[in-house]
């Protein structure tokens, strides 16, 4: 069918430097991107793969140089906030192929095809473009016509980039900008019911799920590509909790999918209705009684934390689909949100956290305030936090 | 020529400790014979029929011409579909060898195709110690069905044996003579 | 027996029910009929299917009984609970074995650092013994607990041998949950020994990276004194490794092991040797390179002393297992007992490790100076004149060789000066030596392989033993969400059926598919010896850790029971369902939601049926290669034609789920081609999230497309709805779907069969 192997276990190939036949992008690279658009039915041609510039086969062995992938799709049930759901199985499907590695996203991305693959016939980019075609239709019957081009003339990518470049923007600035409030419903997820059937996700603009793989536009597109999956849309209904954030109909449908377990949510709060974990957070927020405040830990983290007790330790008093008061099991990305645990006084309670999530939610913490968060380097228990924060006048 | 009771197979391993052994056929004319009474065999295919030659051809050659001459379904065990696609054959099941036995057992099973129980099973290819197991497991459970070894190892928890025959060509012979009487050209 | 209220008070007391680590589920200590009405609903569907290897009882004096037909024993036993009864005796025997093993080294390491020595597994494990914690409802602390756990393996055990005896049970179903509990008690002993082998003598744990250690006969370096000691029990191995180190003699001395010692003392002394597994061990012995030949027990070839003596090499026995009818010298001063080795040839059984370690490595120091000619390999020339006398004609070694190898033509042409067809024959040969027993000429077949055989070195990782508390946490979510397609486990013996490669395939082809592998004893060191074209082993080439694609050397057999506590630890730690003295629910947690299977690719010994018994009581899946036939025993089901009832915990009802998984309990596969094909269909779960059946199918597919050529034939009956076909083959599947007319199916995510049987579990505990 295809001149290589397609499937999910050449996800994770790497291919080091003398292996490639070309390299598309990447860091030596300086103009290279992707893109999916939502067009209308009539504008789009189905199964149309161009290829602008080189090809595959026309390019020396060890080649490397820029590279744009235009993707464009029309359906009927299809929306503009679905693009960036689609764009990134680009990486994902290419991954799927053998001898082929794909990483990172938008103007970062960076491919390579193993000389073992160019050998065994992946000579063109129209085979890559087939195989897209194919997962893309298979998997989204939603998807009625695709197209593909694939640039690898110099004026042509930068002329795709730079328009790419303002949709990415655009993009930011709406994710960024959409607030619980400008939507009228959540999405929920019970994936991972058979570790912890007491337990549901409720997914907000600004609060991803706490596996870190679902976000709020991810559970919209797949309520919508698969509406008896294990994704469901919750209409929100009226806030009922001002402080902590909670909805009525959320409670409703919490109450119901946990079988009584839990009735209410409060959406950001580690104290008060805690939201239930499984088991596959990225990071736990927990309470330190001592200082009145929380330690944040991320799962790579090793050792202890100022608690005493690794994550491993932690992850046992957060998990199972119980309301565990002082404990939450979140995801990265909700360490950035806007509403990070706005329910209980957001960054002014954080009082521990490991240097390297420091970094990542500096922008979201007030420059004042981030230098008064210990980190490992700077306390290894609770007297020293204590004394710490009594020196950053925080108690 | 008269049939004897099967005492000591190829491999001594195989040496059956007990009262009830295989009738030795000698002449594949007989062994036609056998076939030929069957209202419903079935053949089950080792994957040594597609490693082992035959002469020129390969044991399943000689194994598909077996099974065309009565229109026999053959239960194509371990990796033999393969080669079995590739020769144009398309097996009527893929059940793997204890699988086809452990179904076997049952007279109230429908069968490959389906038409009730197989009365007649026949192996070609199964790894002889696996084979005696195979054999033994139907001799004690399955008093409904009778098999037949079409193995020149020979197989004495068989209903059915064919001698020892150490002579590749002799056993060539054999199987030329059991196609032949049974009708289809060698 | 029903317990009497004392007996229930004693074991409160022995399992410390008061310390509040979790409540005390239903069955503490579970005795032999607490479990049956579990055994039987897994015998419901998992039917026994036996394959008679003999037609006769030849037990008691009203013998030989002729149980063909209809006919029944003089006691009325039928060839079915005659198969049964013997499966126990063997399951036994495996879970003596073991059970001997730890309690040796129990006692051994009380004696040593004393029963209140504690139990620390790193900081990486908190969940110290996960199989004690459930069998028995004790969370061990000490050398003195794990004794606890000895003694009730020993309790159990007196029962289960008494109703083997003529005229006691008299169901094949009861047999065989009688054997299903010696296999649980059999794990409880594995579990027992490999803890406190680590804590007594340091065994790497908490550590994923265990170095990298040589294997195979080449890497045994003759030309220094060699000790090579062959068995399990690492005592003595240890006490050897020991005196070298104390007497600055570690360099000078080689020290190499056959089986399950070399594993171990592998995890103690990296520098140590691994020729290789059982099957090296009569090849290896003949060869003469060993000055000083210790044994110690298990998987021993009896005829040591006359092997020892035709090589001129000593003997000494270390365990009272295996005494050979020497004297026992045990009590001898060590100056006295060498003498007699040098000077008079004399073997000894010597019981005290030290003593026996100061012997042996003082007669290796003298003995290797005298025995260099001994220690010459078999040249070409030689092996040719050797082999002078076959004709190739009379095959009677063909006729003995178990595993069916074409010995008469590989030696006829030796005799030719052309070992290439040796050479593949020694790939495939299982060492047993019946060959040249058979031949009519005396041709020493062994030692004509030395010619053709491979002196290659090969990499194994040390084993590590247990899975860690993080790694688990870290594989729970991939699991559910279906990155991860199953757990393997590769373990038992090297009985293989073809070359000894073939694990290392299989471990290959599920690793590459990211599958978790993870090998053990004979297994572990079969899939070492197979090199890829930059020369490098599997156990170069993947990560040694618990995750998705990579490949874990657990240790030596007693380290099969860690891969059964990570399933546990799925469900205790991931999961959080209490674990104590609830057997059934893990078991149930086990069959339903973790995808693992087992796979014994060259089974042997009574031991490995242990252990795979025991594998399926807790509701793991075993894969077994052709020579497991003769076990007699399997589990299977009649496919898509069982019953597939389970009951859905979030609603309660009954649901018929129409699809087989696991399909068979306990299964035979003869060719490796269809082992695999078989193993992935093994780890397809009820309660597989759609994304997560879809990465497993994608698995399946291509796996059979590679060794069947076309899309498996009972592909609709693992495909529950149609968002779980993969992606790279739904168009055809699709059509092949509506071609067989297939209807979808039921999707659980709380799957349990705790309610369709009777049960003191309330179905309420499977949510929790």
């Amino acid at each position: 069918m295809y001149p290589v192997d397609v499937g999910p276990q050449y996800e994770g190939e790497r291919i080091r430097k003398g292996e490639f036949q070309v390299e598309f992008g990447g860091p030596s690279v300086s103009h290279k991107g992707e893109l999916a658009t939502v067009r209308g039915l009539d504008e789009v041609e189905h199964d149309k793969i161009t290829v602008t510039g080189p090809d595959i086969k026309d390019l020396p062995e060890g080649y490397s140089g820029s590279f744009f992938i235009k993707l464009d799709v029309a359906g009927e049930a299809l929306e503009k906030d679905m693009e960036a759901v689609l764009e990134r199985r680009i990486h994902q499907y290419i991954n799927y192929i053998e001898g082929v590695f794909h990483m990172a996203q938008r103007s970062d991305v960076w491919i390579r095809i193993h000389k073992n693959s160019f050998k065994n016939g992946l000579n063109s980019l129209e085979h890559v473009g087939r195989i897209l075609i194919d997962l893309y239709t298979a998997e989204l019957p939603v998807i009625e016509k695709m197209s593909l081009e694939f640039a690898t003339d110099p004026a042509r990518v930068q002329e795709l980039l730079g328009g790419a470049m303002k949709v990415y923007k655009e993009r930011d600035e709406r994710m960024k900008g959409l607030r619980e409030e400008d939507v009228e419903e959540f999405y929920g997820c019970v994936l991972c019911q058979s570790f912890a059937p007491t337990h549901v996700c409720v997914i907000t603009p600004e609060r991803v799920g706490l596996c870190g793989a679902v976000s709020w536009y991810d559970g919209r597109a797949a309520t919508k590509v698969d509406p008896e999956g294990a994704q469901f849309a919750i209409p929100k209904g009226n806030l009922v909790d001002e402080e902590g954030i909670g909805y009525d109909n959320v409670n409703e449908v919490v109450a119901e999918r946990t079988m009584g377990e839990s009735t209410r949510f409060s959406l950001h709060s580690a104290l008060s209705y805690p939201h239930t974990s499984c088991g596959c957070f990225e990071a736990i927020v927990f309470y330190i009684p001592e200082v009145d405040g929380f330690g944040i830990v991320s799962r790579d983290f090793v050792g202890s934390t100022v608690v005493g007790n690794p994550f491993s330790t932690l992850a046992g008093m957060a998990s199972g689909g119980k309301q565990n008061e002082g404990y939450l099991g979140v995801g990265v990305q909700y360490l950035s949100s806007p509403k990070f645990l706005i329910g209980d006084g957001g960054y002014s309670r954080v009082a521990w956290m490991p240097s390297t999530l420091k970094e990542l939610v500096q922008e979201s913490v007030s420059e004042g305030l981030l230098d008064k968060i210990a980190t490992e380097k700077d306390v290894q228990n609770v007297d020293e936090l204590t004394e710490f924060m009594q020196n950053a006048g925080r108690l | 020529m008269a049939s004897e009771t099967m005492v000591m197979p190829y491999y001594k391993f195989n040496v059956l400790t007990g009262t009830k052994a295989a009738k030795v056929i000698a002449d594949p004319a007989e062994g036609a014979a056998i076939i030929d009474r069957a209202k419903n065999p079935l053949y089950i295919f080792g994957p040594e029929v597609i490693a082992n030659p035959v002469g020129a051809c390969l044991l399943i050659d000689y194994a598909l011409k077996i099974a065309k001459s009565r229109d026999m379904p053959i239960c194509a065990t371990a990796h033999v579909k393969k080669k079995m696609l590739e020769l144009g054959v398309k097996p009527d099941c893929t059940y793997d060898i204890i699988e086809i036995i452990h179904f076997l057992k049952d007279k109230n099973w429908s069968g490959v195709r389906g038409k009730g129980y197989h009365d007649l099973v026949l192996f070609a290819g199964v790894r002889c110690d696996l084979a005696e197991r195979g054999l033994a497991t139907l001799k004690h459970f399955a008093p409904h069905l009778k098999t037949f070894a079409v193995c020149r190892r020979s197989h004495p928890n068989a209903d059915f044996a064919v001698p020892v025959i150490v002579k590749g060509d002799k056993w060539r012979e054999y199987l030329e003579g059991l196609i032949e009487a049974l009708g289809v050209k060698a | 027996m029903s317990k009497g209220k004392m007996r229930e008070e004693e074991i409160r007391r022995i399992i410390r029910a008061d310390d509040e680590w979790e409540p005390v589920g239903p069955t503490p200590m579970p005795s032999l009929i607490d479990l049956r009405n579990w055994d039987f609903r897994l015998l419901d569907t998992y039917e026994p299917f036996y394959a008679p290897f003999c037609d006769l009882c030849c037990l008691c004096t009203y013998g030989k009984c002729d149980l063909t037909g209809n006919k029944r024993g003089a006691c009325g036993i039928d060839i079915a609970s005659q198969q049964a009864r013997w499966i126990l005796m063997c399951v036994l025997m495996g879970t003596a074995a073991h059970g001997a093993h730890g309690r040796h080294m129990v006692d051994h390491l009380i004696e040593k650092l004393g029963a209140d020595t504690k139990i620390d597994l790193g900081s990486q494990i908190n969940v110290e013994a996960p199989i004690i914690r459930t069998v028995m409802g004790l969370k061990p602390e000490t050398l003195g607990d794990l004794r606890k756990a000895i003694e009730y393996v020993e309790q159990e055990m007196i029962h289960l041998v008494s109703a083997t005896h003529m005229g006691q049970e008299g169901s094949y179903r009861d047999f065989e949950s009688k054997a299903f509990h010696a296999a649980m008690l059999d794990h409880v002993a594995l579990e027992t020994a490999d803890i406190a082998q680590i804590v007594g003598f340091g065994f790497p744990t908490s550590v994923a990276d265990t170095p990298l250690v040589d294997l195979g006969w080449g890497a045994v370096d003759s030309t220094k004194p060699t000790i090579v000691v062959v068995g399990h029990n690492a005592v003595t191995a240890n006490a050897i490794v020991d005196y070298l180190r104390q007497h600055d003699l570690y360099d000078k001395v080689e020290v190499a092991g056959i089986c399950c010692t070399a594993l171990d003392v592998t995890r103690y002394d990296s520098g140590a040797k691994v020729i290789g597994p059982l099957s090296r061990q009569r090849f290896f012995l003949k060869a003469g390179l060993a000055d000083v030949i210790v044994t110690d027990e298990q998987c021993v070839l009896t005829d040591i002393p006359q092997m020892a003596k035709d090589t001129g090499a000593a003997l000494i026995a270390c365990s009272d297992k295996i005494c050979y009818g020497l004297e026992n010298a045990s009590a001898r001063p060590a100056v006295d007992i060498l003498r007699a080795v040098l000077e008079e040839q004399k073997q000894f059984l010597i019981l005290d490790p030290e003593r026996a370690a100061e012997v042996i490595v003082q007669a290796a120091l003298a003995l290797a100076p005298m025995r260099r000619d001994k220690k010459q390999l078999v040249t070409a020339a030689e092996g040719a004149a050797l082999a002078a006398k076959c004709r190739g004609t009379c095959e009677e070694c063909n006729r003995v060789c178990p595993n069916l190898l074409p010995v008469s033509v590989a030696v006829n042409q030796a005799r030719e000066g052309n070992f290439a067809k040796l050479g593949e024959v020694f790939l495939r040969c299982l060492g047993c030596g019946k060959c040249e027993e058979a031949c009519g000429h005396q041709i020493p077949i062994l030692r004509l392989m030395q010619v053709a055989a491979t002196r290659d070195t090969y990499k194994m990782r040390a084993g590590r033993g247990p899975i860690h508390d993080v790694e688990i946490r870290k594989v729970g979510s991939p699991i559910v969400l279906g990155t991860i397609p199953g757990v393997i486990l590769f373990a038992g013996c090297s009985n293989f059926p073809g070359d000894i490669d073939e694990v290392a395939w299989l471990a290959e082809e599920l690793a590459r598919r990211k599958y978790i592998v993870n090998l053990s004893g004979c297994a572990a060191m079969a899939a070492a010896m197979s090199k890829d074209a930059d020369g490098k082993t599997i156990f170069e080439k993947y990560i040694p850790e618990f995750d998705a694609g990579c490949i874990v050397n657990l240790g030596s057999c007693v380290a099969n029971s860690h891969v059964v506590g990570a399933a546990i630890k799925i469900a205790n730690i991931f999961a959080t369902l209490p674990n104590r003295a609830n057997y059934e629910l893990m078991a149930d947690y086990i069959l339903n939601r973790v995808g693992a299977c087992a796979v014994v690719w060259g089974p042997y010994s009574q031991k490995a049926l242990a252990i795979g018994t025991g594998a399926v009581r807790w509701g793991i899946p075993v894969v077994l290669g052709p020579h497991a036939s003769k076990y007699r025993r399997l589990f299977m089901s009649k496919k898509e034609a069982s019953d597939w009832t389970v009951v859905d915990g979030r609603t309660k009802q009954r649901v018929d789920t129409k699809e087989p998984t696991p399909e068979h309990m306990m299964v035979v596969t003869e060719t490796k081609e269809r082992a695999l094909v078989t193993i992935i269909k093994q780890c397809f779960r009820r309660n597989d999230t759609p994304p997560g059946r879809a990465i497993k199918l994608n698995s399946y597919i291509s796996a059979y497309k590679q060794v069947m050529g076309s899309l498996p034939d009972d592909l609709q009956n693992f495909i529950r709805t149609e968002k779980e076909i993969p992606i790279v083959y739904k168009r055809e599947v699709l059509a092949y779907l509506k071609e067989v007319g297939w209807q979808p199916k039921p999707v659980l995510s709380l799957p349990t069969i705790i309610g369709t049987y009777e049960t003191e579990v309330p179905i309420e505990a499977t949510i929790k």
